[in-house]
């Protein structure tokens, strides 16, 4: 029985231990992000790989969300007559909920996870050490680069999951369903309200962005330095991401649409 | 040599382009360090005392003290795990003493603030064993960086002094190359292009010699020997390969279970009637050091059909 509390308070212990750590390499790489402005290559380099190297998986998933929203969408409003409304539902569901939320969970499998195993690898073969060694602060130089790279492409790619998820709907419910083009378009105009949908959703993005990236980065700073370390970082990663943008968009979805 | 004249003949490299300090100290915006061939000899440069440091349960030094002369070759030599790099690492301000002082130019690095540690870094080059690259840049690339990170040299004056450096460990040819293109051994060359690119006072090699094959090590050891004789730059080495480190050595330090064992001249050392440092320095399976693990009596544990 003492053992159990034992554990319990060690285990404790190590989550409070860890996650001060998690907020001190925040403070640290937040204060090497104004050393950007000096040298925006590193923020372009890194805006390729984590933005626009995720664009395909997020375009084509984008696509087939849009797609299946427009099938359920027209089968469900089908039975009330509500078909028109189709645009709308589509819309508001991309806009407000799945454009942020699965381009939020998709981008911690593709940039967050290569960004755990990156960081991570560059630990263990001692690329970090030897920067510091350098006189060269990891955190301003690798770190950095990356959470900022993060926080600005993730709006943009939900921005652009939730575009292309309209118009896979709108193939659907137009081309293939035969719901009336003019209908579609202009009740989605009228029912997506720009500052309580769109803006909810951009700022939803914003703050999933930040949490995945920060939690990306500094897992693999964190990562025990072997290859199973990282291994066990990139899964954290990928696992605390998804839980972390869950819970987050409860929260959120409460304070902005209650 | 003069500080500031790229000329480097100790390696055959005849350079047209020379700079007076001034205008290198104003164009790099670099500290200028100490010419060590200038320098007294036989004056401290590394200074540890009563260091004790400890990983979890275990401890590593016990109030360990040592002095590193300026300008020469010191070897630090022991038993895997016994803490060598550790102790670069502490001399490096990686990690701090859990007591005792480690002082590097009369500077105690524990207690430097991130700034001027940075700063007394920039004089420092370390050689890992691994050797560190970048992976993302190619060899080019990964020399020039400290350059790029700490001066504003112009993009013809970063060329010369990388092509300068790459041509000292005969790599002149391999600037394209990414690292994952390189042996270890021209790894590890590369590695030490970068290290003393920005001229440093001091280098540590952490186990250069390990995993070599004998030509690439032969190189290796004169380089040390040559940028050492040639600069004066003060070299710490951190090694078990005991002949080669003997070679080139002014001075050796043995360390084992967290204290000093030995030090001295390498021929004092070869001379030692200490059986401890013969069996290291011979490489003999037993002795003081016992070839067999603590194991229960093997009649008892063969007949008993027990493991443990």
């Amino acid at each position: 029985m003492l053992d159990l509390f034992a554990g319990l308070g060690a285990a404790t212990l190590s989550a409070l231990q860890r996650t001060g750590r998690g907020f001190i390499f925040l403070l640290r790489t937040l204060a090497g992000v104004p050393l950007l402005l000096a040298r925006p290559g590193l923020l372009v380099k890194e805006l390729f790989s984590t933005g626009v190297q995720s664009l395909l998986i997020i375009l084509v998933s984008g696509l087939f969300v849009g797609m299946v929203l427009g099938l359920q969408g027209y089968v469900t409003l089908s039975k009330f007559g509500a078909e028109e409304s189709l645009g709308v539902m589509v819309a508001l569901s991309l806009v407000r909920e799945l454009g942020p939320v699965v381009t939020a969970l998709l981008f911690a499998g593709r940039a967050g996870s290569a960004l755990t195993a990156e960081i991570g690898l560059m630990k263990s073969t001692e690329q970090l050490s030897g920067m510091e060694m350098m006189a060269v602060d990891p955190i301003h130089r690798v770190i950095a680069p990356r959470l900022t790279a993060g926080f600005i492409a993730m709006p943009i790619l939900a921005a652009l999951f939730s575009a292309v998820g309209i118009l896979g709907g709108y193939l659907v419910g137009v081309g293939l369903l035969g719901v009336d083009a003019g209908s579609f378009m202009s009740q989605m105009q009228a029912g997506v309200d720009w500052r309580i949908d769109v803006l909810n959703g951009v700022i939803k993005s914003i703050a999933f962005g930040f949490v995945v990236t920060w939690i990306a980065v500094f897992e693999g700073y964190d990562a025990v330095p072997t290859s199973e370390g990282v291994s066990q970082a990139t899964t954290r990663t990928v696992v605390h991401s998804a839980l972390a943008v869950l819970a987050l968009d409860f929260v959120l979805t409460g304070l902005m649409f209650t | 040599m003069r500080y500031g004249q790229l000329r480097e003949p100790a390696f055959g490299v005849a350079r047209s382009v020379q700079y007076a300090p001034q205008t290198l100290r104003k164009v790099t915006g670099c500290p200028l360090p100490t010419m060590a061939p200038y320098a007294a000899m036989d004056e401290t440069h590394i200074s540890i005392e009563q260091v004790s440091f400890s990983r979890g349960d275990r401890l590593i030094f016990d109030g360990i003290s040592m002095e590193i002369p300026r300008g020469r070759i010191t070897a630090i030599m022991g038993p895997s795990g016994t803490g060598k790099t550790t102790l670069l690492r502490l001399i490096g301000g990686q990690l701090v003493p859990d007591s005792g002082r480690v002082l590097v130019n009369g500077l105690e690095v524990a207690s430097l603030s991130r700034r001027r540690l940075y700063e007394l870094r920039k004089r420092m080059g370390m050689l890992f064993q691994s050797g560190a690259l970048l992976t993302d840049l190619s060899v080019f690339e990964n020399v020039a960086f400290p350059l790029r990170e700490h001066s504003r040299m112009p993009e013809d004056m970063i060329r010369d002094m990388v092509l300068m450096k790459l041509q000292a460990v005969g790599l002149r040819g391999a600037t394209e190359l990414m690292p994952a293109e390189l042996s270890g051994g021209m790894a590890r060359r590369v590695a030490l292009a970068r290290s003393i690119v920005l001229d440093p006072e001091m280098i540590m090699y952490d186990e250069p010699f390990t995993g070599l094959d004998p030509i690439t090590m032969g190189t290796i050891v004169t380089l040390i020997k040559r940028l050492n004789r040639a600069l004066g730059i003060t070299s710490l080495l951190v090694s078990h390969d005991v002949e080669e480190t003997l070679s080139i050595a002014d001075h050796v330090i043995l360390i084992s279970a967290g204290k000093v064992v030995e030090a001295g001249l390498p021929a004092e050392l070869a001379a030692s009637a200490s059986p401890w440092v013969q069996q290291f320095i011979q490489g003999l399976p037993d002795g003081p050091v016992p070839f067999h693990y603590p194991a229960p009596d093997p009649l008892e544990q063969f007949l008993g059909g027990d493991h443990a």
